[in-house]
């Protein structure tokens, strides 16, 4: 008799459970509703329309030329697969040197020549982009330098420390050495 | 009462069919409606801002009918924007659109500019980024959830979107099961208004079900493929670029110069190069060269087999072609990442297409939507009359033994 009492409340036709239990997937609609104002920031950074990057390092007298250096992210190094941790970088050349650089190249510690000079960059001498790898066992003292090729065939040269142009990799690179 | 024992036991069977059917779409029905209503949209997605943004827009004046060429476009760009930059440039499948270069400007912003394909007229222009476009295939796609985020690298969007297709592929398998004779649907469609909401949605579901047959059996198999295709990227199999090495100009071939940048190739000679080499291209994307070790990468749809694009790779400096990926050059693995998309989107004929998508994708969201009405009104009951018969069945036969 009890158990009977108990199946019927289980199954009353008006409690809420019954009645939504095969809505309840339309939950999953809230997951773009939440997310749409960071897509949009997103979206504006990789556009490049908020400028450089989410954080401007600074700019750099290089030789004759001058250069602009941001992080894409204020975040740490991102696992990319087995290429490792991959950290972005985003550069631009001034108005007037846009023509006269061929390329940037930027890498973690001093470079011994053009060969091992790092990643260069991509896109618009006004928007370019580096993928940086990051080693797991780098030295949050590391350089952070960047080599500039005239088409000339000048190189000139400029670093910052790691903590003046990622707070957030040296940060990650603590919490992963801990 | 003499029934025949095999037509009851295939009674029996195709009522454990009906019920898998049923219960298939049921759980998530309210997920895949929001899912196939926006990729409804996405598919017009572009015709949509056709119909509200007139500077996207291709109207040819009355008198000149001739194209602009590339060169000439990039001449209206340099006087313009002076000191931009050029990424690259899209010449719309669709005659009715108007030409999209994306530009950068000395203060790292970059924008999307409509240029007249006709007179060179620059129609408007809008920040890259966040357009209306991407935004609806973004919801579509993967809901929003970031690529690369550490635990998987294509969005867990993604997967939650793409695994619909294995219940949308059962869902038709077994409806047509269920659905006895359905060919006969065809001959004699039925629709019938008047008798209550019952009646209506499921004829509605059958009708729209069989002539959506080759339609619906295009989305589900191309969503499990973009499943397969996320699950091998992970497991790092490559096929995500045109080509499957990365392609440079040789550190010896890129002049030095004393003047700054050296003269590059012009767009139309880069373009008639490949023209020149290979028949049937016609250049719709051009991107220019994003180092000073990159090519030209100029992009035509295959005339032959206009799921796929081809792609060229023009030195800048020399001419030659350095990479040319016709149709039957393509890795299979790429060419089916490539045909999958296109069938997926409808986006490779042009506008009648896209409204055929559009019509059949409007039919497949109701779908969903009658499935759920009919479900509530009677697949409940049925549920519980088919165990409480098999409970019957069982305990009749555990009695004979």
């Amino acid at each position: 008799m009890r158990e009977v009492r108990q199946r019927s409340k289980g199954m009353n036709k008006s409690s809420l459970w019954f009645r939504w239990r095969f809505h309840l997937s339309g939950l999953l609609i809230l997951i773009p509703i939440v997310l749409t104002p960071s897509y949009i920031e997103l979206m504006s950074i990789f556009g490049g329309a908020n400028g450089l990057g989410e954080r401007t390092v600074g700019s750099r007298q290089v030789g004759p030329w001058t250069i602009t250096l941001a992080e894409q992210f204020e975040a740490g190094p991102i696992l990319d697969g087995p290429a490792g941790y991959m950290k972005t970088f985003n550069a631009a050349l001034c108005q007037e040197c846009a023509e006269d650089v061929k390329a940037v190249y930027i890498r973690l510690g001093k470079p011994r020549n053009l060969r091992t000079a790092g990643v260069i960059g991509f896109g618009s001498p006004y928007h370019m982009s580096f993928t940086m790898p990051v080693a797991e066992n780098t030295s949050t003292e590391q350089l952070v330098w960047l080599t500039l090729e005239g088409w000339d065939g000048a190189l000139h040269q400029t670093q910052w420390t790691l903590e003046e142009a990622s707070p957030a990799t040296v940060q990650f690179l603590k919490q992963l050495q801990e | 009462m003499n029934v025949d024992p095999k037509i009851k036991t295939h009674q029996k069977r195709s009522q454990w069919w009906f019920l898998l059917h049923s219960w298939l779409a049921m759980p998530i029905w309210l997920f895949l409606f929001f899912i196939c209503l926006t990729g409804t949209i996405a598919t017009v997605s572009q015709e949509i801002v056709w119909l509200f943004d007139s500077s996207v827009r291709a109207n040819p004046p009355n008198d000149a009918a001739t194209v602009l060429s590339f060169d000439e476009v990039i001449d209206v760009i340099e006087r313009d924007f002076p000191g931009a930059y050029i990424e690259q440039i899209t010449r719309p499948v669709k005659s009715q659109f108007a030409l999209t270069a994306e530009i950068s400007y000395p203060d790292s912003t970059s924008e999307n500019v409509f240029i007249n394909p006709y007179t060179g007229e620059i129609q408007g222009r809008a920040a890259t980024g966040f357009n209306f476009r991407q935004f609806v295939r973004a919801i579509h796609g993967w809901l929003l959830i970031p690529f690369n985020t550490g635990f998987t690298r294509y969005s867990l969007g993604w997967y939650m979107v793409s695994i619909l297709g294995i219940p949308m592929l059962l869902s038709l398998i077994t409806g047509l099961v269920v659905y006895k004779k359905f060919w006969r649907g065809f001959l004699h469609p039925r629709l019938r208004v008047n008798r209550g909401a019952r009646v209506f949605w499921g004829d509605f579901h059958r009708l729209a079900g069989i002539w959506s047959i080759p339609f619906i059996f295009i989305i589900s198999i191309t969503t499990i493929w973009f499943l397969i295709q996320g699950l091998l990227f992970e497991v790092g199999v490559p096929f995500n670029g045109v080509s499957t090495a990365p392609i440079y100009v040789a550190r010896d071939d890129v002049p030095t110069s004393q003047e700054g940048r050296p003269p590059l190739l012009l767009a139309d000679q880069a373009i008639a190069k490949v023209n020149s080499r290979y028949e049937n291209v016609e250049a719709q994307m051009l991107y220019f060269p994003s180092t000073a070790f990159d090519h030209y990468r100029i992009l035509g749809r295959s005339q032959a087999f206009p799921l796929v694009h081809e792609s060229f790779l023009v030195n800048p400096y020399t001419g030659t072609i350095d990479e040319a990926m016709r149709v039957s050059e393509q890795p299979g693995l790429m060419l089916t990442r490539l045909s999958m998309r296109a069938l997926h989107t409808g986006d490779f004929v042009g506008l009648s297409l896209k409204l055929v998508y559009f019509f059949f994708g409007v039919l497949l969201t109701m779908m969903i939507f009658s499935g759920m009405r009919i479900w509530t009104i009677r697949t409940f009951k049925a549920t519980k009359a088919a165990f409480r018969q098999k409970k019957a069945f069982s305990n009749l036969s555990g009695g004979l033994s």
